[in-house]
């Protein structure tokens, strides 16, 4: 009954982000707007972790196997990726350096700027 | 074998036991390459083309599987609130960080998508794909991309930045574990988070921050870019 209950709470918030979804005048994707209802109910303490501990453990802990599906789903979309698979391999590959060294040196000036702050104030 | 594989239970079955067998050799090799959802997609490809299984069959159990998909995601929130402490009190670098890393993410996706000629709908695939699986795919679903090469792209981003970050670490100078963990976390989110972690919990529970952080600061630029 426990377990039924979260189940309850969890697809119950995921059912009213959908109807936001539907509601907004932008494209945001209802599963994030799940995720910021649910921070938000446990920021205001609408909801407690207990609550949902045991659903969220299980979801979380597995969520590589719930994507499964969609990954195989490429089947249907080789013939497009045929052409362009070294390109996404090379994307990644540059992408990952780039993103790594631009956050490192924003974070590094960050830190150094609120020390400088710091020593002045 | 069409007739026989016509259920959702198939599907659903399939799928478990592949991910199943694909956590075992994970475990068996300690290879990054070797990751479950990597091989268990390969196995089951590999299953459906060698038995000449409709996908159309495989799909009715794994509709099911997709179901989970927005409840997971929901299920974030209860990770980042775990962590809201230290949220609080690095908020600033945090920000920043994720900010900057999403926005190069995108921008450097964008134009060598543009270099390499790429289709939009593929382009548009590709853009979010430094973000964790869940929202990554809602933002390529939302603006006219196709899911499952977001699935495949984040995976092999992640993949890169888990057998790179030792490297980068090293590279870029990084001597500041709440650097680090941010910067790991920006580029190769939960699969960079497992390797974040063997560094140290400070470096552990920043990446897992920035999964998040970085997840929703690319869905709202999405909403400007795509």
């Amino acid at each position: 009954m426990k377990i039924l209950c979260q189940v309850g709470v969890i697809f119950g918030v995921c059912w009213v982000s959908q109807i936001l979804e539907s509601l907004l005048p932008f494209a945001f994707p209802a599963s994030v707007i799940g995720m910021l209802v649910l921070l938000l109910l446990l920021i205001t303490r609408v909801l407690r972790v207990e609550h949902i501990q045991e659903k969220s453990d299980f979801l979380l802990a597995n969520m590589a196997f719930f994507f499964l599906p969609a990954g195989v789903s490429i089947l249907n979309y080789l013939e497009e990726l045929r052409s362009a698979a070294l390109a996404l391999v090379v994307i990644c590959l540059v992408t990952t350096v780039l993103v790594f060294a631009a956050t490192a040196f924003s974070i590094r000036l960050t830190l150094r700027l609120m020390g400088r702050g710091k020593r002045h104030g | 074998m069409a007739e026989w594989t016509a259920s959702p239970f198939f599907g659903v079955a399939l799928s478990i036991l592949a991910f199943w067998a694909a956590g075992k050799l994970q475990k068996r090799t300690g290879l990054v390459l070797c990751n479950p959802l990597l091989v268990s997609i390969l196995l089951v490809i590999a299953v459906l083309t060698a038995l000449k299984i409709p996908y159309e069959n495989y799909s009715q159990g794994g509709d099911l599987i997709n179901l989970f998909l927005a409840p997971a995601t929901a299920c974030l929130a209860v990770a980042i609130y775990s962590r809201i402490q230290i949220l609080k009190e690095n908020w600033l670098p945090i920000l920043v960080g994720c900010t900057v890393g999403s926005a190069v993410s995108m921008g450097s996706v964008w134009a060598l998508c543009r270099l390499f000629r790429l289709e939009e709908a593929l382009a548009v695939s590709l853009v979010p794909k430094s973000v964790t699986t869940p929202i990554a795919v809602s933002v390529a679903e939302a603006h006219g991309g196709i899911p499952s090469i977001t699935v495949v792209a984040v995976l092999i981003t992640g993949v890169c930045g888990s057998v790179t970050a030792p490297l980068l670490i090293r590279l870029f100078r990084v001597k500041d574990p709440v650097t680090a963990g941010l910067a790991i976390g920006a580029c190769s989110h939960a699969l960079g988070t497992s390797k974040a972690l063997e560094l140290g919990e400070t470096e552990g529970a920043m990446s897992g921050l920035a999964i998040g952080v970085c997840g929703l600061i690319t869905v709202i630029f999405s909403m400007f870019l795509l």
